[in-house]
């Protein structure tokens, strides 16, 4: 029961305004997001017209997705020359989460060590391994599994030529692929996450806690142990725990290892399982054992989310964001230091930017077609960018879907974190949620759940993904980027002291207005910044690009274009194309970067939690 | 201008009750200050009225009309914040004109009434700076004239003499009270400190956990305090516990062995305990004339502060504050004899 007085307020909160920002953040989010997956977990949920859990019961009865007892696959198994590492397969849920865990776990590790050795210690050459140690995360999809591919064939791959070949350091030649080559691809594209969320946290930590503990003898590891870790625990917790989900929803890594290599382990995750019967969706249907698959996907994701919601929120987020406000303690590393901390990043640094300098060699020299090592260099496929019809209308459709979607999310991302910071409307908190809640839905959950819903109730609209699947990218890319820009949004409106608002109301201005004239020329540039990530990141979208943009050819996005080439039988050279594009992704990433950084000045923890 | 009419406001935030039925006129014209600690819920009573708080409970009335549900935009009043809350990114004009484009006032009359304002706030010439370009107190006068321009029936001020130094502070008090009475605004000040509260306003309401205490002239609250709260929050006091022996003109109360006279304006009757409450400044060293209580004790400590003696007393019912216009050769542990009139004697039931 609503007391008269709360009655009173919510009539004064809802002026214009906030009554539109309100409406049309909740009719945006429960339609292009809590009803879509709805639908999903309603055909799960359903047979013959009843609930039932035979779905599910199918799923864990059936050892090709559920098995305890392994069922072939190959790890450290030496057959003739050459060791296999491939992995075990136990079915497809347990093979997601075996691979999931083990990248969050990896990941984590490498994370930690970069991430302390950056923020405590001092030594030449650290600002440069400090942007160095990011270059996995220019978004290289698909291309990415091929290079690591392409470096590890038995036969042919660079690093057995130069290992077992010529060097004679291997006695057995190496092969990783299948499950094992999807958790190395994923590792080396994923650490830098827990790097930014933990290096955040320790850079904010004030120094005096560690200075007081050492004061009282804990010294060393014991420091670490007690300390620096319990406190940097917010940082590590969310980087982890989006490494998982980022993991689980992947589609980039295994398509990639199926395209070069078909290696059947390879297919044998949730997130491809889900791929392969949406291609079979064109005729019009989803299985609902796909959407059960559905259904746990999203599970594991949302209880890793809900494990650090309130390490994610807007409103922790926007203090933790806050950062520096003290210099962070470092010290000089001694030379017994540096010998371990210089191997340490070289070997991370060349690792894990394989796929990216592997993209480059590939989109700018003959790599693709020469074998071992490039011949020569050409510009043959960067100048397909532009000439190649196809390629053209890939990155023009990206551009279009991903310029509206910045627009939307704009919009969508200002009203309602308006709408949290500054009224007392019921139903905030919720919206808060909602607002983040995007980070633990996988893309492919997000195609599956609209190709239901909009399949299903929007039948020959505009809005029906098989008539024309443009606007539901769109709403895709802008809902599940939408937590770059709300947050942003919402921690420049924490700077925003609500007096400014106040006194313009006082003066005659209408909330409307003073919205206009004072707070958004005062968050121009955390719109700006916010959306600027909002683009990167739908340029290179991959699980909707692939899944929605495969059923109408001709509006298919960037990504899209690369898959198709990636996992096709395409022609012989096609794949440096992907690089090209690739490549371009990259250039925008780059660019987009330098400006939030040096024109917004702004730290946008990029990718951050 | 207006009359302001507060009828039992309440305002609560969770378990916290920052208005509690607050009643009380404010008149046209009139200089008004709400007065407590923080937290006392003055700021929110003040926000109340602006319009920029909904009170859960009660009306507030401008000349008697109900303006309750007025949005903030619709109440043509002028406020002042305690952090200026001036908008960084406009320079001190376009803060300044802001309201009069609102209320789409031609441009070249826009600028006459700006600059005129920074003329009354004597900051002329600083029209395109922007407010990081200024010091605290210039900051401070664009808030008025920010709040002044659009010539607003009533002005409410928030504590906004804060967050300045003390002596720029006193300043600022003095061109503010001369501003006011010049344009005889209505005026409604919020402050937690006393001495503002004193020199500025024509009435004072005394505010204690979202309750109004006492409403009065700055020496009304100050000499015939109602209650114990307000007694001991306006000025310095020391506080004695006795019991009423006698009823007359003058109350006579046995304080421990001592007995001593005093005034009150409540009902009180023999055998009541009462609170005496004494002002450190109304003690004399000499016994000047014939209605005064004696007082002797010993000396507990002492300091010579601003060419005063300030002393502490120890009696046989409790400890007095004591505070002699003249350098009186005494020493810790020696003793004292003072006197303080009767009529300066407040007498407040317990």
């Amino acid at each position: 029961m609503i007391s008269k007085s709360r009655l009173r307020e919510i009539r004064k909160s809802l002026d214009p305004l906030i009554a539109f920002q309100y409406i049309f953040s909740y009719f945006y989010l429960i339609l292009f997001l809590l009803l879509p997956i709805a639908t999903i977990i309603e055909q799960a949920f359903i047979r013959d017209g009843g609930f039932s859990l035979h779905w599910f019961q199918k799923v864990f009865s059936d050892p090709d997705f559920f098995s305890l007892t392994p069922r072939g696959g190959m790890l450290f198994k030496l057959h003739g020359d050459t060791l296999y590492i491939w992995g075990i397969d136990h079915g497809y849920v347990l093979n997601s989460l075996t691979v999931a865990a083990t990248v969050t776990i990896c990941a984590s590790i490498i994370g930690v060590i970069a991430a302390l050795i950056i923020a405590r210690y001092e030594f030449p050459g650290k600002n440069l391994f400090r942007i160095l140690v990011l270059i996995p995360m220019l978004a290289t999809p698909f291309v990415n599994a091929y290079v690591i591919g392409k470096f590890f064939q038995p036969r042919g791959g660079l690093l057995n030529f130069i290992l077992y070949d010529v060097l004679h350091v291997l006695p057995w030649r190496i092969d990783v692929n299948g499950l094992v080559g999807i958790a190395l691809a994923q590792t080396l594209a994923f650490y830098p996450i827990v790097y930014l969320n933990v290096l955040a946290s320790l850079m904010t930590m004030d120094p005096t806690m560690e200075e007081q503990a050492e004061s009282l003898g804990a010294g060393g590891f014991k420091l670490f142990r007690t300390i620096t870790l319990p406190l940097s625990m917010p940082g590590l917790a969310a980087g982890a725990t989006i490494v998982f989900i980022f993991s689980l929803e992947d589609l980039g890594a295994p398509i990639g290892f199926i395209g070069y290599s078909g290696n059947p382990l390879a297919r044998k995750v949730m997130s491809v399982y889900i791929f392969d019967d949406f291609a079979a969706a064109v005729t019009g249907a989803i299985s609902p054992i796909t959407s059960a698959i559905a259904v746990i996907l999203v599970a594991f994701a949302v209880a890793g989310f809900l494990a650090i919601k309130r390490y994610v929120t807007l409103k922790t987020y926007a203090t933790l964001s806050k950062g520096g406000r003290w210099k962070p303690r470092t010290r000089k590393v001694g030379l017994k230091g540096m010998l371990l901390i210089y191997p340490f990043f070289v070997f991370l640094v060349l690792s894990a930017s394989m796929p990216q300098i592997g993209v480059v060699v590939l989109a700018l020299t003959d790599w693709a077609v020469s074998g071992l090592a490039p011949k020569s260099i050409t510009f043959e496929y960067v100048s397909r960018l532009f000439t190649d019809p196809n390629v053209v209308r890939a990155i023009s459709n990206s551009l279009i879907y991903s310029g509206i979607a910045v627009i939307l999310a704009v919009i969508l991302g200002s009203s309602s974190t308006y709408v949290i910071a500054r009224s007392r409307l019921p139903g905030t908190d919720v919206l808060d949620s909602l607002l983040t809640m995007p980070i633990a839905v996988p893309g492919i959950v997000v195609a599956v759940g609209y190709f239901l819903f909009f399949t299903g109730f929007f039948r020959g609209t505009v809005l029906d993904p098989l008539i024309d699947p443009a606007l539901l990218l769109i709403f895709a890319y802008s809902v599940r980027r939408l937590p770059f820009t709300a947050r942003s949004v919402f921690a420049g409106l924490q700077g925003v002291h609500e007096s400014l608002e106040e006194v313009a109301t006082t003066l005659g201005a209408t909330r409307f207005r003073s919205f206009f004239d004072i707070v958004v020329p005062l968050i121009a540039a955390n719109i700006m910044g916010g959306g600027i990530l909002t683009f990167v990141y739908s340029m290179s979208e991959v699980s909707t690009s692939v899944t929605l943009g495969a059923l109408r050819e001709d509006r298919g996005p960037i990504t899209f274009y690369i898959s198709q080439v990636i996992y096709g039988t395409a022609a012989v050279g096609t794949v440096s194309i992907a690089a090209a594009l690739c490549l371009l992704l990259i250039t925008v990433q780059v660019v987009a970067l330098a400006i939030s950084n040096y024109i917004l000045k702004q730290r946008v923890a990029f990718l951050g939690i | 201008m207006v009359k302001v009419s507060l009828r039992n406001i309440t305002k609560r935030f969770g378990e916290v009750v920052a208005a509690d039925h607050i009643t009380l006129d404010i008149q046209d014209g009139e200089f008004f200050t709400f007065l407590g600690p923080s937290g006392c819920g003055k700021t929110t009573t003040l926000r109340i009225i602006a319009g920029l708080e909904v009170p859960d409970e009660g009306r507030v009335l401008f000349d008697d009309i109900d303006v309750t549900d007025w949005p903030p935009h619709k109440r043509g009043v002028g406020m002042v914040f305690q952090n200026y809350a001036l908008w960084p990114h406009m320079s001190v004009f376009d803060n300044i004109a802001y309201g009069l484009k609102i209320r789409k006032i031609p441009q070249p009359e826009i600028k006459n009434r700006v600059k005129e304002v920074l003329e009354l706030v004597r900051l002329e010439g600083l029209e395109n700076r922007y407010p990081h370009q200024l010091s605290g107190g210039q900051q401070q006068r664009v808030a008025l004239a920010r709040a002044l321009v659009v010539e607003p029936k009533l002005l409410l001020l928030d504590e906004p003499l804060s967050n300045l130094d003390a002596k720029l502070r006193i300043e600022m008090r003095e061109e503010l009270k001369e501003l006011q009475r010049r344009l005889g605004i209505t005026t409604i000040y919020v402050t937690h400190d006393q001495e503002e509260a004193m020199v500025l306003s024509d009435r004072i309401a005394i505010m204690n956990n979202g309750r109004v205490e006492q409403v009065g002239t700055p020496q009304e609250v100050y000499r015939r305090p109602k209650n114990l709260f307000v007694a001991t929050f306006i000025g310095r006091s020391s506080v004695l516990e006795g019991v009423v022996t006698a009823v007359g003109d003058f109350v006579e109360v046995k304080v421990g062995e001592l007995e001593m006279k005093g005034l009150t304006t409540e009902k009180i009757n023999v055998g009541d305990k009462v609170y005496l409450v004494l002002r450190p400044h109304d003690f004399m060293i000499r016994k000047e004339e014939e209605e005064v209580n004696e007082l002797e004790g010993v000396v507990e400590w002492m300091a010579f502060i601003g060419g005063r003696l300030e002393t502490r007393i120890g009696l046989d019912g409790g400890k007095v504050l004591i505070s002699l216009d003249e350098e009186v050769d005494i020493s810790l542990g020696g003793r004292l004899r003072v006197f303080i009139p009767w009529r300066n004697v407040i007498v407040l039931k317990a």
